[in-house]
């Protein structure tokens, strides 16, 4: 059975460019335009791995993982940021404070994005 | 706190510096001290520059060395041309914040630039739009070695939901958040 990634991204494109690119390796890709359609879509599906945007209008990415991680069905889900955020050293803390397992920097090689999901969910 | 606030300047290019609206008076006028004698790029974003002036003056401040942005004025008039300070045609203008910014930072050479009060912007914006404006100001390239000190109020007049989810949003990005109490 294909392995399930979510992308939660407000940019179209992006969420168009991640798609195609883990598809092919084999992927299944559900997408969400922001955090409350992704919270919202984690009531039904349980992806293998959750790459979040920081940025995004209504909930950040940070709030939106804040959430998955006090949710006890969801609080165990692997997370990665896809962002085009530079973060602090305080701010990389906090990721790790919240199980973050990575973050991709945008723009990003296909293949870089590849391998760095395959590390996370093989 | 001089010593001890010019050592966190020194060793971060930006600070975020949580407020209690109680003592946000006090605390600001220890922090504008501490850096009174540099060349300071002051973003008026809660009052206007002339209210601000007054103020710095009444307080015995040397703002000499100080540019101001001025973001309020223009909104409900027309604002008289001085040397010392870019008015911006409104506070929902946060490229022309940008631009005032990079303008007072390039040509006019400051090297702090102070924004108070940054959660003052949620009156007007939506708080990602607040944290993309930040995150743009910190990763200017051509503004790698100047300072940048985000003051933020705790629970101000906007929700404080927003306040606090404002917070924790710049905290990824501030090198350094001190919450001044």
């Amino acid at each position: 059975m294909a392995k399930k990634i979510m992308i939660v991204d407000d940019e179209e494109s992006l969420i168009e460019l991640v798609t195609a690119v883990l598809e092919q390796e084999g992927y299944e890709v559900i997408a969400a335009m922001n955090g409350e359609e992704a919270l919202e879509k984690l009531k039904t599906v349980k992806p293998d791995l959750i790459l979040l945007d920081m940025m995004m209008p209504g909930m950040s990415g940070r709030e939106v993982c804040e959430r998955i991680r006090k949710d006890p069905k969801t609080k165990d889900l692997k997370v990665a940021f896809i962002t085009v955020a530079k973060f602090s050293e305080t701010g990389r803390d906090v990721l790790k404070k919240m199980n973050v397992l990575d973050y991709i920097t945008k723009p990003f090689e296909n293949e870089d994005l590849v391998v760095r999901v395959k590390k996370l969910v093989g | 706190m001089n010593t001890d606030f010019l050592k966190e300047i020194a060793n971060n290019n930006s600070l975020l510096i949580i407020l209690k609206e109680i003592e946000y008076s006090q605390k600001l006028e220890e922090i504008i001290k501490s850096v009174e004698r540099t060349k300071v790029c002051y973003v008026c974003l809660s009052k206007p520059y002339a209210d601000v002036m007054e103020d710095l003056k009444g307080r015995g401040i040397d703002v000499t060395g100080f540019f101001f942005i001025d973001v309020l004025t223009s909104h409900y008039k027309e604002p008289e041309p001085t040397e010392n300070c870019i008015f911006v045609p409104a506070p929902t203008d946060l490229t022309a914040i940008r631009v005032a910014i990079k303008k007072a930072v390039e040509e006019k050479k400051r090297n702090i630039v102070i924004l108070d009060t940054i959660s003052t912007l949620l009156v007007y914006q939506e708080t990602s739009s607040i944290v993309k404006f930040t995150h743009h100001l910190l990763t200017e390239e051509s503004q790698e070695n100047v300072k940048k000190l985000f003051i933020a109020l705790k629970g101000n007049e906007t929700p404080i939901e927003d306040s606090q989810k404002l917070i924790k949003d710049l905290t990824m990005f501030a090198d350094k958040t001190l919450e001044l109490s």
